[in-house]
C-alpha cells in the first residue's frame, strides 16, 4: 500500500528502490521485534463433597464453677481435667469443677463445655449428636453428659436436631458410690455428629 | 656389447616407464560437496511439570498438562499434594503445586513473562488463583522476571465457596473440570 501510493506521486526509480530497501529493512525489524511466546493448558480436574466438622471449645464461663478448661480447646481431640474427688468432706482438688452429693451414699463431679459442628457444601439443616465411652467403668462410676447415661453398647443420643455453628453446652457428669475403691477414672468419650 | 647392453637398458627402461603410465592412467577418481544449510530459528517454550509437593500431572512434561484434585471438602481427607490452607465460614482453600518451565533458544532474553488466565469463566461457587493473583478469563500477570529453563514452583489455589449447592456453593459429588491457559513472553 505504500508503495502504490509512492510511485503514483513520484515515479523515480532511485526513490522507490530505497524505499523498497527502507520497506524491507522495517519488515525485518518488525519480525525481529516481535515479542516471542509459548503457550500452554494446564486442566484442573475435582470434585467437591460435603463435610462436616465438630470441635469442642471451651465455655464463656470456662473458669468458674462448673466449667474447667479444655486442653486442646477448639480442636476435636481435647482434654478434661476433672481433678482429684472423694465422697468424705465434699472433698475436690478442683475449683472448676461442680461438686455434689446426690445422696447420702453418691457424689457427682462435673464440667460443663461446648460443642460447635460447622457444615460445608451441605443443604443439611441441622445434625444429631450422639456419644459412647470407651471402656466400661467400675461398678458404682457412671459418666452421663447432660444426665443421659454412656455406655459402652453404642453411641447414645444426645441431641436429635442442633443447629450448626451455634455452640452446644454440653455437662460431663461422673457419678460415684461411696463404695469405689480409690483409683484413677478414666475414659475417652467420643461424640459423633451426624448431619440430619 | 656395451652398446647392446646399453641398448638393452634402455629398452628396459622404457618398458618401465610405460607401465607406470599405464598404471598411473588407470587412477579414476570423483568428487563432490554438500552444501548444507541450517535455519537456526529462535523461539520459546513451556511445560507443565510435577511439584515433589504437589499432585502429580498428567501429561507432565508437556504443554498440555492435568492436575486432578480428586476429591475435595472443607473438612475431609485430601488427596496427596493437596492441602487446605484455609478454612472460613465463608469458604475454603485447597492448594496444590505445580512447576512451570519454559525453555528458549536464539534469543537475547534473559527472562520470560507469564500470564495466565481462565479458558471459560469460573464454575458456580469456585474460583481460581496461581500465586494468590486470581484468575478471570482476561489475562493475568502471574510472573514478570521468569527464569528459563528452570522448574518454578506455583500455588494453585482453588477457592470454593463452603454454601450449600444452589445457595451460591459448586455442585457436590460432580467432577468440575477447568482449564487455565498459560501464556510466557520472552521480555
Amino acid at each position: 500500500m505504500l508503495f502504490s501510493l509512492t510511485m503514483s506521486c513520484n515515479f523515480k526509480f532511485g526513490g522507490m528502490k530505497a524505499l523498497l530497501a527502507m520497506g524491507g529493512l522495517l519488515f525485518m525489524m518488525a519480525s525481529s521485534a516481535a515479542a516471542q511466546t509459548s503457550s500452554g493448558q494446564l486442566t484442573i480436574t475435582m470434585s467437591v463433597q460435603s463435610s462436616i466438622t465438630l470441635v469442642f471449645q471451651n465455655n464463656p464461663s470456662v473458669g468458674t464453677t462448673g466449667f474447667c478448661p479444655l486442653t486442646n480447646s477448639g480442636t476435636n481431640n481435647v482434654g478434661l481435667d476433672l481433678g482429684i474427688a472423694a465422697f468424705p468432706g465434699s472433698f475436690h482438688t478442683s475449683t472448676c469443677v461442680s461438686y455434689t452429693h446426690l445422696t447420702a451414699a453418691d457424689y457427682q463431679v462435673s464440667s460443663a463445655f461446648d460443642v460447635v459442628v460447622n457444615k460445608a457444601n451441605s443443604s443439611s439443616p441441622n445434625y444429631r449428636l450422639a456419644a459412647q465411652i470407651s471402656t466400661p467403668p467400675p461398678a458404682n462410676v457412671t459418666w452421663l453428659l447432660n444426665n443421659v447415661t454412656l455406655t459402652t453398647a453404642g453411641f447414645t443420643t444426645l441431641d436429635a436436631a442442633d443447629n450448626y455453628a451455634t455452640p452446644i453446652t454440653k455437662t460431663l457428669q461422673v457419678q460415684v458410690k461411696n463404695t469405689v475403691a480409690a483409683q484413677t477414672l478414666l475414659e475417652t468419650i467420643t461424640f459423633l455428629a451426624t448431619a440430619n | 656389447m656395451l652398446k647392446k647392453y646399453i641398448s638393452i637398458m634402455r629398452g628396459v627402461a622404457l618398458a618401465a616407464l610405460l607401465m607406470c603410465g599405464a598404471s598411473l592412467a588407470a587412477q579414476t577418481t570423483a568428487s563432490g560437496v554438500i552444501n548444507g544449510t541450517l535455519i537456526n530459528k529462535n523461539g520459546i517454550s513451556i511445560q507443565f511439570d510435577s511439584d515433589p509437593a504437589g499432585v502429580t500431572l498428567g501429561a507432565a512434561g508437556t504443554s498440555a498438562a492435568t492436575a486432578n484434585f480428586g476429591t475435595v471438602s472443607a473438612f475431609g481427607p485430601l488427596a496427596a499434594g493437596v492441602t487446605r490452607p484455609s478454612v472460613t465460614a465463608a469458604n475454603f482453600t485447597v492448594r496444590t503445586i505445580f512447576d512451570v518451565q519454559v525453555i528458549q533458544g536464539g534469543l537475547n532474553s534473559t527472562t520470560y513473562t507469564l500470564t495466565a488466565n481462565l479458558a471459560a469463566a469460573a464454575p458456580t461457587g469456585m474460583s481460581y488463583k496461581v500465586d494468590a493473583i486470581t484468575l478471570t478469563t482476561a489475562l493475568q500477570t502471574i510472573q514478570v522476571n521468569g527464569a528459563y529453563s528452570t522448574a518454578i514452583p506455583h500455588n494453585l489455589d482453588l477457592v470454593i465457596l463452603t454454601a450449600a449447592p444452589g445457595a451460591g456453593g459448586p455442585a457436590v459429588n460432580t467432577p468440575i473440570t477447568t482449564t487455565i491457559n498459560f501464556t510466557a513472553t520472552a521480555n
